[in-house]
């Protein structure tokens, strides 16, 4: 049961990286852009046979597919984080040059406000919690 | 903070590979926590301690 748990949890990141490709596969055929899609799948396979493969030879890829190691996923939550934060000023920042230039706002103002109800909806969720 | 987990894994004769698999971590996490640049959570630092049948007070202090 551990040794499924594991091979599921090793499985994840590929897996998903496969998914966004089916998905970008589907779009490009109902966009009525086939090029697309088989260029998006193609590559996200590809990433994902490179985690893969990478993973045989590096133990910090190792530890973000297998999640096993506390220092890893200590790691995977900072970077996630900073690009979270990155993310943020960003579109924090196209919204205000948006509105400087009189231009239409969105999507950016769209983003910063699912930005904004996820953080609160997951402060909520985390202190009722712990 | 500072450890003694070099010295008690020296002591005990084993790399830092095997401490690793014992606790299910990496290798490098190993060498992290030895070099004092990874601060254990608390459930790995009991298991450190309990592996080297000591406590986790005398494998982890304050400098």
């Amino acid at each position: 049961m551990h040794d499924v748990k594991a091979t599921l949890h090793t499985l994840y990141v590929p897996g998903v990286a496969i998914l966004i490709g089916i998905a970008y596969f589907v779009a490009g055929l109902v966009g009525d852009d086939t090029r697309f899609g088989v260029i998006g799948l193609a590559l996200m396979t590809a990433v994902a046979g490179a985690w893969v493969v990478l993973a045989r030879y590096s133990e910090t890829v190792k530890g973000l597919m297998d999640r096993k190691d506390e220092r890893i996923r200590g790691i995977d939550k900072d970077a996630s984080l900073f690009a979270g934060w990155i993310l943020i000023v960003a579109v924090i920042g196209a919204f205000v040059v948006q509105v400087a230039r009189g231009a239409d706002t969105s999507p950016y103002a769209e983003l910063g406000a699912i930005g904004g109800v996820a953080y609160i909806g997951a402060v909520i969720v985390l202190r009722l919690r712990r | 903070m500072k450890n003694v987990v070099r010295a008690l894994r020296t002591q005990a004769d084993i790399s830092q590979a095997a401490l690793a698999e014992a606790m299910g971590v990496s290798r490098q996490t190993i060498n992290s926590i030895e070099t004092g640049r990874y601060l254990p959570s608390l459930p790995l630092a009991i298991a450190l301690a309990r592996y080297f049948e000591t406590t986790v007070e005398e494998t982890f202090f304050d400098a």
